[in-house]
């Protein structure tokens, strides 16, 4: 696998750039009532989480974590390595094909060299069909990539699931076009 | 009928809420021959907020209702006196409606009400009470019931709640999200939960008391789908189910209110689980490995319809909770979900796929007839009337979110929408004290 990997290294970067920032800034969460400590450092992710945001921000992070800017380049590494941060999936379907399973090991290898490196898979629906069963499926989309991870032993107590169902689209429309693009799951490092 | 009762209104306080999202009501079906019918203008000087004018309250619910045309008149009526039938015959009406206001001491209003049958020239029921001014809603509300039922032999949905969630982008262009309850006009709007995260599946406990009265409701204001409970008649309590490893959601009551049943996917596996709310005991219910959700009680509470994708295809199956057995219910069609049962407990009202069009339908759980109700293209989140008689769920018009009640023969509809943005997942209260 590791061959692979540097044979993709070199391509760099057309697709890479939006397919997930997009995503992740709607990730927003902000509790108006009386939230406790850990929703704050939630919603701290909230508007320009992208690997940009990440970089930028080193300064202040290193005050706190000595790692980070380690982390922050090894993650600007595995961006640059034309890897996917949004998987895609077929209509009800929680299914992970070959390729995505490459992507997917790409993940594991940089979690695995990285093992300060926590990641959030965030699961995510079309709009069709009820609330409460996309809330299911998406989950389960989530489900399916932590299990891939997860055949890598220790991953998987630093990956944490999440499903936001149909509630969190990154494509309005009403059409195949966007329902396409909303059927996902998230890789977010943190 | 002519019980005088002090109707003690709505003692608790909800002014600590906020205002919430006003819809306005379409009317966009009625019957093809509307029972026609007058009110005569209950009148009381000084007392005319147009929120709590109690002949507009009626006028709009019989109106609402789609099977009646609703004259009101200025001719001053007294209710003890005699009504010349032959004078509203002549002008085609079918019954009147009289009233009066009278103000008893500071706080204290006696209405005085008759419903005159103008064909058969008789009264078909005459009441009088006692009222406090906020309780005139209320009064309105209930009075609608009575009408409704005297005229047709059915009892009204009037003097219940809704509750449903509003979606507005703020000026961030952030999306905002409101839980509200509101009269079953619409009026009288409450809200006290208002988030940057979503909110989803209000639904009403069982409950006829106002102070029982509780909300629970999916929301991720902690990042993540948890259950919680708002009592929104008692000041500032909201409650929070504990924390699960996963996805907790679908909240349903027990119809005797002391516990509900929910999905969560403790172990990954989404299952159904009740949970006795004073006991705090989780009792697992389904343990297929596949997805079951959306689990709803039967009336009776003896059966337990859910959603399920254990055979590959999303359907409804039903467990009966005495012989723990489960029957799929649905075989028409590759997705039916989110069922609940009608208040008779003989059929299921659910969203079923038709081609790529998800729409309501009604199945005769015995004959297993299944009756598309609605032609729309993403219809969701169905729940009945009170009485059986309507089905409200959420549905898009121009792209918008807005809900739809349509009587269950198809023959009678209108719509509920906001100017601002978006509305959805509604649910009907069952009837109040």
């Amino acid at each position: 696998m590791k061959i692979k990997i540097a044979i993709i290294l070199p391509l760099l970067t057309i697709l890479n750039a939006c397919v997930s920032t997009s995503g992740v800034k709607d990730v927003v969460v902000e509790d108006r009532g009386d939230a406790p400590s850990k929703v704050d450092a939630i919603a701290y992710e909230k508007g320009d989480f992208g690997w940009r945001d990440l970089a930028n921000s080193t300064s202040k992070k290193d005050n706190n974590r000595v790692e980070t800017s380690t982390e922050i380049k090894a993650v600007a590494e595995l961006k640059a390595s034309n890897t996917q941060f949004t998987l895609y999936f077929a209509y009800d379907a929680v299914d992970i094909s070959d390729s995505a399973t490459q992507e997917i090991i790409k993940h594991a290898n940089f979690m695995r060299n990285n093992p300060e490196i926590k990641l959030r898979l965030e699961g995510h629906a079309d709009e069709r069909g009820t609330r409460e069963y996309n809330l299911a499926l998406g989950e389960n989309r989530a489900i399916s990539v932590k299990e891939v991870l997860g055949l890598y032993t220790g991953l998987g107590s630093r990956i944490e699931v999440v499903s936001y169902g149909e509630e969190k689209p990154v494509a309005g429309g009403h059409d195949e076009t966007s329902w396409k693009k909303n059927r996902r799951v998230e890789f977010i490092y943190r | 009928m002519n019980k005088i009762k002090l109707l003690l209104a709505i003692l608790f306080a909800i002014n600590a809420m906020s205002a919430g999202a006003v819809l306005e009501i379409t009317v966009t079906k009625k019957d093809e021959n509307p029972i026609p019918i007058a009110i005569s203008r209950f009148q009381l000087s000084g007392v005319n907020a147009q929120d709590k004018d109690i002949t507009q309250i009626i006028q709009a619910d019989l109106e609402r209702s789609g099977r009646f045309d609703v004259v009101v008149t200025d001719t001053l009526l007294d209710p003890l006196e005699e009504i010349d039938a032959l004078y509203w015959r002549q002008r085609g009406l079918e019954a009147v409606v009289v009233g009066s206001i009278e103000q008893q001491s500071e706080k204290i209003y006696k209405l005085s009400v008759r419903l005159f049958d103008v064909y058969s020239n008789k009264t078909l029921f005459s009441k009088s009470i006692r009222v406090y001014i906020s309780g005139f809603r209320k009064v309105a509300h209930q009075l609608s019931d009575h009408i409704y039922e005297a005229l047709l032999g059915e009892g009204g949905s009037f003097n219940t709640l809704l509750t449903y969630v509003t979606v507005n982008n703020n000026t961030e262009g952030e999306k905002e999200y409101q839980l509200n309850i509101s009269d079953s006009d619409a009026q009288n709007v409450k809200s006290r939960i208002k988030l940057k995260a979503p909110i989803l599946s209000p639904t009403w406990s069982p409950d006829r008391a106002y102070e029982n009265k509780r909300i629970a409701y999916v929301s991720f204001q902690k990042g993540h789908s948890e259950v919680f409970i708002w009592y929104p008649y008692v000041r500032r309590k909201i409650e929070k189910l504990p924390r699960f490893d996963g996805i907790a959601s679908a909240p349903s009551w027990h119809p005797d209110g002391k516990s509900l049943v929910l999905t969560l996917s403790k172990n990954g596996n989404k299952d159904i689980y009740s949970y006795d709310l004073s006991t705090k005991k989780l009792t697992r219910l389904t343990y297929n490995t596949s997805i079951d959700t959306e689990a709803s009680y039967s009336p009776d509470g003896q059966r337990l319809v859910f959603t399920s994708n254990r055979s590959g295809q999303v359907q409804i199956y039903i467990k009966n909770l005495t012989t723990g057995k489960i029957n799929r219910i649905t075989f028409v069609g590759t997705y039916n979900a989110r069922a609940v049962f009608s208040p008779d407990g003989k059929s299921l009202l659910m969203v079923h796929r038709m081609g790529n069009d998800y729409r309501i339908a009604l199945l005769d759980i015995k004959t297993k007839d299944l009756y598309i109700m609605t032609n729309n293209v993403l219809d969701e989140s169905p729940h009945f009337s009170p009485n059986g008689n309507m089905v409200i769920f959420a549905t898009n018009q121009n792209s918008k979110g807005v809900l739809s009640v349509v009587s269950v023969e198809g023959n009678r509809s209108y719509e509920l929408s906001s100017q601002t943005g978006e509305v959805r997942d509604p649910n009907w209260s069952g009837y109040l004290e």
